[in-house]
């Protein structure tokens, strides 16, 4: 028996056995305890049991169906399971928890996640054989966003433990969002600016290259705690020493400093890189023809070695957004502080509110450097 | 224009800026707090109280556990924060002073010894003791009868099942376990240990109320708000070896002159909170997850300490 | 027009790049400079527009040291296309061709004018190439745009070096045509740098041959197949290929005998002779009718003259 497209298949049948055998949901009496789950079957959903015949459909696609009917009946059911699940757990939350200020907890178990994850890779799997332009997938990406979005703020999810969560910590969320993008912002404009500089300087003498990374790689490799808590001192020293500065040795000061130098080394590199691709013959013929060192960096290298620069860039930001997490550990703020506080006062759904957030931006700005560097490199 | 007459101007204004800047630095008062839950209700409870006095503070709660902010305001990082008394012995090395069993001579003491060592100044405590307690499961103590740590004891000797959840700090520090180990009687081996970091007991808590490992009891402090929402039962503390840890209120000395009132302000607040009613305020925080600052703000309106 | 007077060059290594090289070159001269590798043809190339700075002695261009400009200055007034020809990616075909002029800030009008000029000069329709960048270009057409780069500002120095050697043989003769075309349109000055005896005996008018730094033998190409000055240009002008290569630097139009006539198909009178001793030998034929550029007879063309003495 061959499979006509067995990797949905896989995907689809990934998703019945977790929403099977894992727990769809969990209740606890209160937001401490781990509670108990509740697989698929067993929780409150009425006539929403019924959804797992979707990924059943999908599975029988998968073994027999043509494309097209596939394409025309595959994808919005891949798009609706996406969309409907959250909402079918926000309802077996009401239905378990009525109560908005109780102490009774619902949260969403590994099968929701599971499954939901699943679908998500089959529906992109779908969108990649049907061969859609990027556009075209892009619009249903945002469209099932925009839904889920919808569903949030229409109050179809308040009930559940996750959203309980952030219905208490709201100001402590847009405070931390506020943090987080400052410290990303403000140490990886400079490390920028400085790795450019650097990478400059190392595709101009050869000879420096060897020193300077192996200093970079020194510091890559310095356990991100350990570098904040290494920071703390000689900070607190310059902010007693130097009080206009308005640093301390806690805070965001030692933040930044720390992951300004973390995104160092992949900056230099990037324009290292960029520098080292730039065609030796375009170079050679710009200094023939009569122009100036300046003149050959500003319109022939840079141009040419900007789409790898911003590749560099890209992944330089991506890290930041990642790693700006642990800098709540030394009093800088951001999600991490939401996250640090869950793990400390065992609310597991609170270290969830710290960490989604945290993972969605940085999947937004890869994909925003990947708009930019598709714009600029139209014609390489 | 000469080049004096063209630079002159800013650089007053430069200087003006920087003049105000450490001005505004120096009228601010920065609020600290250590990173567990009643840390973060103490503090914002300072935080709230002066600001609605109209003063501009700094929030640099929840920074990290008892050495850090400890090391933080003899460093003249943040201004003030909630101590407890009993913390005096660690402090400054007294441990063996029986003062610290008793509430107001532990109070005298670290009073005395913090201005004298770092013109530190202890304002006015809370009636409530947030020691440290060892909690077991309700339906161990239930079926051995344990109601208090001489019960415990007993029950170890007689080679009793027992694992006890507890932050690295509660396992080392001489007046914690050690002094209960040495008064009781029984010596817990490495097996009976689960050491976790951070000094919240939320998670020893949830730790024994779970079951997870075989931890059948937890470290929990006196103030603790979730202890028997999670079904378990605070041992006695019948020798009094535990030191008494009042909540209170420590400023620097050179803000304190610079803001006088702020003793009147925060004594009425610190001498409401009695060891029943931090155990609710905490519980709104652990347990119903309510945030810290709103319930700190939402009990001051209550009482009538703020509009 | 350009004066080398005692100029030497050494790379870090024992043995001299250019060695005590002295070399005139007059205005409106096609000279090629040619070589084996390592006969130190490119670095002399260089040292004119001042990318290879000499050790010693002394390069005028039009009676000036070049020593006294600015390389920048030097350069602009001089054209330069290399092997890899150099385009530059991000740029379009005309922003390529305008480099030099933008450089000289030229306004756009002039710049616009001079790149259609060019580009129709090297047979590429401005409408459809100016838009185009370089990779959406054959490896012909990107050479016929580093031509027309190198002319933009109408330099009276041409400075290549092995332009055509990345080039398909079809292309390369098609190139090396435009090449002698516009040379004799424009009367500039070039200088080519190449290690083919073809490409340099079919182009040069003035040919210069390089060994280990020195000039071995300069002078036209006949004088170099005729009377080779020792037995290294004997070897590399051929040796055996000396007669294809002499017949190669004449045309049918020259030795045709215009009253006669003979049967199969016509050759043209414009081709080589030694295209024409090929044919004689493919059809085994001695004699071959000759038509001009316009189809109509032009006479016959005889084996035995082939043989015939130059005049």
């Amino acid at each position: 028996m061959t499979w006509r497209a067995p990797v949905p298949g896989a995907l689809a049948l990934g998703t019945l056995i977790s929403l099977w055998s894992l727990p769809f949901v969990r209740f606890a009496p209160n937001r401490l305890l781990t509670g108990d789950g509740l697989a698929w079957w067993r929780a409150p959903l009425g006539l929403g049991h019924w959804a797992a015949l979707l990924p059943c459909g999908l599975l029988l696609l998968a073994w027999r169906a043509q494309s097209r009917a596939t394409r025309v009946v595959g994808l919005p059911a891949a798009a609706l399971w996406l969309v409907a699940l959250p909402w079918l757990a926000g309802m077996a939350a009401r239905q378990m928890a009525p109560e908005v200020d109780g102490l009774a907890r619902v949260s969403l178990g590994a099968g929701f996640w599971l499954s939901w994850g699943l679908m998500a890779l089959l529906l992109g799997e779908l969108l990649r054989e049907a061969a859609w332009p990027v556009w075209r997938r892009v619009l249903l990406w945002v469209g099932v966003l925009l839904a889920l979005l919808a569903e949030l703020s229409g109050g179809a999810l308040d009930h559940l433990s996750l959203l309980r969560e952030y219905a208490n910590h709201q100001d402590a969320f847009n405070l931390a969002f506020g943090q987080h993008v400052q410290l990303v912002a403000l140490s990886v404009a400079p490390a920028a600016l400085l790795g450019a500089s650097l990478g400059l300087l190392a595709a101009r003498r050869s000879r420096v290259q060897g020193a300077l990374f192996a200093v970079l790689n020194l510091i890559q490799t310095l356990p991100s705690i350990a570098l904040f808590g290494l920071l703390v001192a000689p900070l607190a020293w310059l902010g007693e020493h130097v009080p206009g500065l308005g640093i301390a040795g806690i805070g965001m000061a030692p933040g930044i400093l720390a992951l300004t130098l973390y995104s160092l080394l992949p900056m230099t590199r990037g324009t290292l890189a960029g520098l080292q691709q730039v065609p030796a013959a375009a170079v050679d013929a710009a200094r023939g023809m009569g122009m100036g060192s300046w003149q050959i960096l500003w319109q022939v290298e840079l141009p040419l070695a900007l789409p790898v620069f911003l590749t560099g860039l890209r992944i330089t930001a991506v890290q930041a957004v990642g790693l700006a997490e642990v800098a709540a550990l030394i009093g800088a703020g951001g999600f991490g502080a939401i996250m640090f506080q869950g793990l400390l006062g065992s609310a597991i759904d609170l270290v969830l509110l710290g960490v989604i957030p945290v993972v969605a931006l940085a999947i937004a700005v890869d994909l925003l450097f990947k708009l930019i560097i598709a714009g600029v490199a139209r014609h390489d | 224009m000469t080049i004096l007459q063209r630079f002159l101007p800013r650089r007053l204004l430069l200087a003006l800026l920087l003049a105000g800047s450490a001005a505004h630095a120096a009228d601010s008062v920065t609020v600290g707090s250590k990173i567990d839950t009643e840390g973060a209700l103490l503090g914002n409870l300072i935080l709230k109280v002066l600001q609605a006095h109209g003063v501009n503070t700094v929030n640099k709660l929840q920074i990290g556990n008892t050495k850090v902010v400890r090391a933080a305001i003899t460093a003249g990082q943040i201004d003030i924060y909630p101590e407890y008394t009993g913390n005096g012995a660690f402090f400054f090395n007294a441990e063996k002073d029986p003062a610290w069993k008793n509430a107001r001579a532990g109070y005298d003491k670290v009073k005395a010894l913090d201005w004298q060592a770092n013109r530190i100044v202890w304002l006015d405590p809370s009636p409530a003791n947030n020691t440290w307690a060892i909690a077991v499961r309700k339906d161990l103590a239930q079926s051995q009868q344990l109601k208090t740590l001489t019960d415990l004891g007993r029950y170890l000797q007689r080679g009793g099942r027992f694992k006890l959840a507890a932050s690295a700090e509660f396992i080392e520090r001489p007046d914690a376990l050690p002094a209960f180990q040495q008064a009781y009687g029984f010596t817990l081996k490495q097996d009976q240990l689960l050491s976790l970091a951070g000094g919240d007991t939320a998670v020893t808590i949830k730790a024994a109320a779970e079951n997870t490992s075989g931890v059948n009891a937890a470290m929990a402090y006196g103030t603790d708000g979730p202890v028997a929402a999670l079904g378990l039962v605070v041992l006695e503390d019948v020798k009094g070896v535990q030191p008494i840890y009042a909540p209170t209120p420590i400023v620097r000395g050179e803000v304190l002159s610079r803001l006088p009132h702020i003793r009147d302000w925060l004594r009425p607040v610190f001498q409401s909170l009695t060891g029943p009613t931090l155990q609710a305020l905490n519980a709104k925080i652990a347990l119903d997850g309510q945030d810290a600052g709103r319930v700190a703000a939402d009990y001051l309106k209550s009482r009538g300490f703020v509009k | 027009m350009i004066e080398m007077t005692q100029v030497s060059k050494t790379f870090g290594g024992a043995r001299p790049a250019v060695d005590d090289l002295s070399l005139s070159i007059a205005a409106g001269e096609f000279v090629v400079l040619i070589g084996s590798s390592g006969s130190g043809k490119s670095t002399l190339l260089r040292m004119i527009n001042r990318l290879v700075e000499p050790d010693r002695g002394e390069i005028l261009v039009n009676g000036v040291d070049i020593r006294r400009q600015r390389p920048e200055d030097l350069r602009r007034r001089m054209g330069y296309a290399i092997q890899s020809i150099g385009l530059f990616p991000h740029w379009t075909v005309a922003q390529n061709i305008g480099t030099v002029p933008r450089l000289l800030k030229w306004t756009k009008a002039r710049i616009d004018a001079r790149v259609d000029e060019l580009l129709a000069l090297l047979h590429l329709d401005p409408a459809e190439f100016r838009h185009r960048y370089p990779h959406q270009l054959s490896g012909g057409q990107q050479q016929r745009v580093g031509v027309a780069r190198a002319l933009a500002a109408d330099p009276d120095v041409l400075l290549m070096d092995e332009p055509f050697g990345a080039l398909d043989p079809v292309t390369r003769g098609a190139l090396q045509e435009e090449l002698l075309r516009i040379h004799a349109l424009s009367g500039k000055t070039v200088v080519l740098v190449t290690h083919d005896i073809d490409e340099a005996l079919q182009l040069g008018s003035h040919i210069v041959l390089m060994n280990q730094g020195r000039i071995v033998q300069q002078g036209r190409p006949l004088d170099l197949l005729r009377r080779p000055a020792n037995a290294f240009v004997h070897d590399f002008v051929g040796r055996t290929e000396i007669g294809l290569r002499l017949l190669a630097l004449d045309r049918v139009a020259g030795r045709l005998r215009p009253n006669e006539a003979a049967v199969g198909e016509p050759i043209s009178a414009d081709l080589s002779l030694r295209e024409a001793l090929s044919t004689f030998v493919a059809r085994r034929v001695d004699r071959l009718p000759v038509v001009d550029d316009q189809g109509r007879p032009a006479g016959a063309l005889f084996f035995s003259d082939l043989l015939e003495r130059q005049l």
